[in-house]
């Protein structure tokens, strides 16, 4: 499958989480995932969102939006105030994040925060008897 | 709907109601005023909100009412009832305020995707696609996103009342069972702690099933009674006043 990568980048306040929810929610809905699944994104998608925000230095969070072999994989990524990684293994957000994607992973690179996220799609062989849609 | 109560059977309820705390006779005198909250909701229609939806609304006041009523009161039970029922209503306008306006049509959108996403799971045994939803309900994907958005944005404030779908879900009490949540389970999270104890019983359950017992929306549908739509909007929720509450300013 092709990897091409869709971004969106929104400026690090709070009110524009909305939209990278939003945006998650309809890529992911062109991709073969249920909808349990595109609103487990949406719901992951905020939830790393809001905790990069609590540490952005920056203007800018970014989301990246990937098609893999398997399903999906989202960074959600900013500038941060200092090294310490921006989600704790042991908190509420870890195991929220735990729960609604297949994957996830905290990246800290220069003080430049990662949260990735990955969701596999369902499997070609489980979809209905669907058509091309339309 | 013609009231099949009379002033007898209410207060014949709610003196047993009183000195057993059945909850099936909290049903039952819930049942006999809903043509009160019906005739209240009413008065609210034309201000774009489902009437299913008022009516919803207007039960949780009921059910206040009915828990506070002292039969000791000179009042009837209607009298005490209006101004509780009436005042639910008003507030959920009020707190509907902020949130986003969605159009009527949207909101009917929403509510028949309720029934066809439904059926479709019983149908495939699983969550179903959105291009899957979208030719059940005849739509474009697009509507189906837009509805679903909007499904969100609107019942950001109304999640006490049960919502439209579960008109013949068992009573949720009885369902929830040995799954109940248990607060000790999440005391590692002290700082939230305080937050998840003003969550509703159902609530707390629905927030440790799906994150910590890592359920699906659907298996918890099942298990507590209502459905997979009403349990992302409640799990939604939570979350957002889970947020606010860090932040220090949440009411649930």
């Amino acid at each position: 499958m092709a990897t091409e990568t869709v971004t969106v980048r929104v400026p690090a306040k709070a009110g524009h989480v909305a939209l990278l929810r939003t945006a998650v929610g309809g890529y992911a809905a062109r991709d073969r995932f249920t909808l349990e699944q595109v609103d487990d994104l949406r719901m992951a998608v905020e939830e790393a969102a809001v905790q990069l925000l609590r540490h952005a230095r920056g203007e800018r969070i970014e989301l990246d939006m990937s098609g893999t072999d398997s399903g999906l994989e989202i960074r959600v990524h900013a500038d941060v105030v200092g090294e310490e990684p921006v989600i704790d293994q042991t908190s509420f957000s870890w195991s929220i994040l735990r729960a609604l994607a297949d994957d996830v992973q905290v990246e800290m690179r220069q003080r430049h925060a990662t949260i990735v996220l990955l969701k596999h799609r369902l499997p070609e062989q489980d979809e209905g008897a669907d058509g091309a849609g339309g | 709907m013609t009231t099949g109560y009379t002033r007898d059977d209410t207060k014949r309820l709610f003196a047993v109601l009183r000195q057993t705390n059945d909850p099936e006779i909290r049903d039952a005198l819930a049942k006999l005023h809903l043509p009160l909250v019906e005739y209240l909701a009413k008065r609210f229609k034309d201000r774009g909100e489902p009437l299913d939806d008022l009516i919803q609304v207007g039960s949780v006041g009921l059910l206040k009412a009915i828990d506070r009523f002292d039969l000791g009161r000179e009042v009837e039970f209607s009298t005490y009832a209006t101004p509780t029922i009436v005042g639910e209503l008003k507030r959920y306008f009020r707190d509907k305020g902020w949130a986003v306006r969605v159009p009527r049509r949207l909101q009917e959108l929403s509510l028949r995707l309720n029934k066809i996403i439904a059926q479709l799971t019983q149908e495939l045994g699983r969550s179903p696609l959105i291009p899957e939803i979208a030719k059940a309900a005849g739509v474009s994907e697009e509507e189906v996103l837009e509805a679903l958005e909007s499904g969100q944005a609107y019942s950001t404030t109304s999640l006490d009342a049960p919502s439209s779908d579960d008109d013949d879900a068992p009573n949720r009490g009885d369902r929830l069972g040995e799954e109940d949540f248990r607060l000790d389970n999440l005391e590692y999270f002290a700082s939230l702690a305080p937050l998840i104890e003003q969550l509703p019983e159902r609530e707390r359950t629905i927030l440790y099933l799906r994150f910590f017992r890592g359920m699906t929306q659907s298996r918890i549908a099942e298990q507590v009674g209502i459905s997979q739509m009403h349990v992302s909007r409640l799990l939604n929720r939570i979350l957002e006043f889970l947020r606010q509450g860090m932040e220090g300013e949440a009411q649930y």
